[in-house]
């Protein structure tokens, strides 16, 4: 499990400023992405993604820094797939890259909301999801 | 000047014949007229003056016009290349161009390079990296700790300062971005390629038959 290492610019670039989608797109359009900083090691961060979608009834797959689950239940548009990306950004500190694949966008929203994101409450040091829509959530 | 616009009455400043604009970017005509679909909302949205401030810039990439961002600052800083304090249709385009997935890779490196050195000086230096970089942990609310932000300024300064002096020169930008590509995502805007349909143009003395593009 090698994760990308993350360098200053690399960081840098994540800032929304920098995103000039934002020109193009409608407002409120949900993007099916967030992320999410830990201090936990990429192997703990796996296991845990494991362990989720285990009970939720996921296939795993696993590529250096890629997890991949894909959905066994048949949703609206299809399974659900989503991929989740770990990068290092300091050899104790990693981000997480959560997107969705394929499947409805409200049912990924759902499984985040309701399932990814309070199982991975321990771990998660900061998280920046779909900004528009952000539930206030004690972390 | 141009021709101005027939639909409306409507004459915009510094109103740029579409085709000259082509010719000098990686747009088709059409795709420049469809530009002129989008630059005409974003332009109108504060003061209709047909010239984009900061305020309007703001609004349409943050949705909020009052929301004020260290790197969409410096992109604006970018786009305004007379320094007038807004952008007008020919800047627009010129710089939209850029990020275009089909412009070469010369322009986006020579864009990123000077997007990152804040104080134009041609060179990237290692404190203007610590700024953006505690303006984006700031803005995402990532805590790290200073020795932790000096890590990776090190680790970054060991890999694309070549000479070690600090400074990032152009010399050492272009090397590093050719080692590492994903430093360029921020220069490429895939929506580009689809502008004609996201915003199809009625354009009413259209250039497209005039000119074989």
């Amino acid at each position: 499990m090698k994760p990308i290492c993350l360098n200053a610019f690399d960081i840098i670039s994540l800032s929304p400023g920098f995103d000039l989608s934002g020109l193009f797109e409608k407002p409120n359009n949900q993007k099916a992405e967030a992320r999410f900083t830990t201090k936990n090691s990429a192997s703990a961060i796996v296991s845990k993604l494991e362990e989720i979608a285990q009970m939720e009834r996921f296939n795993v797959k696993k590529k250096d820094g890629l997890v991949q689950l894909q959905g066994i239940k048949l949703g609206r548009k299809g399974q659900l797939a989503i991929e989740a990306e770990i990068f290092e950004v300091t050899p104790t500190f990693h981000m997480v890259e959560v997107k969705k694949r394929a499947g409805d966008t409200l049912e990924y929203q759902n499984f985040c909301t309701k399932e990814l994101r309070p199982s991975l409450k321990d771990m998660i040091w900061t998280w920046q999801g779909e900004q528009q829509q952000q539930l206030p959530q004690p972390l | 000047m141009g021709c101005f616009h027939s639909k409306g009455s409507k004459q915009y400043p510094v109103f740029e014949d579409p085709v000259a604009l082509a010719s000098q970017t990686t747009f088709s005509v059409s795709e420049v007229e469809a530009l002129f679909e989008l630059y005409k909302s974003i332009s109108s949205s504060v003061i209709d003056d047909g010239l984009i401030n900061k305020e309007e810039f703001q609004l349409a990439i943050f949705k909020n016009g009052k929301k004020e961002n260290l790197f969409a600052n410096r992109i604006f800083d970018m786009f305004d290349v007379k320094r007038k304090g807004f952008i007008d249709f020919g800047d627009f385009v010129r710089s939209l161009s850029v990020f275009h997935p089909n412009a070469p890779a010369e322009e986006k490196i020579d864009f990123s390079f000077k997007l990152y050195d804040l104080d134009s000086t041609g060179f990237i230096e290692r404190q203007e990296v610590k700024q953006m970089l505690l303006a984006l942990l700031w803005e995402s609310e990532m805590k790290l700790t200073d020795e932790t932000i000096e890590i990776i300024l090190d680790k970054t300064f060991s890999e694309a300062d070549t000479n070690q002096d600090g400074k990032i020169d152009k010399i050492d930008w272009q090397t590093y971005v050719t080692r590492n590509p994903s430093l360029l995502k921020v220069m490429t805007l895939p929506y580009l390629r689809d502008i004609t349909t996201t915003f199809p143009s009625f354009v009413f003395n259209s250039k497209v038959d005039e000119v074989a593009t």
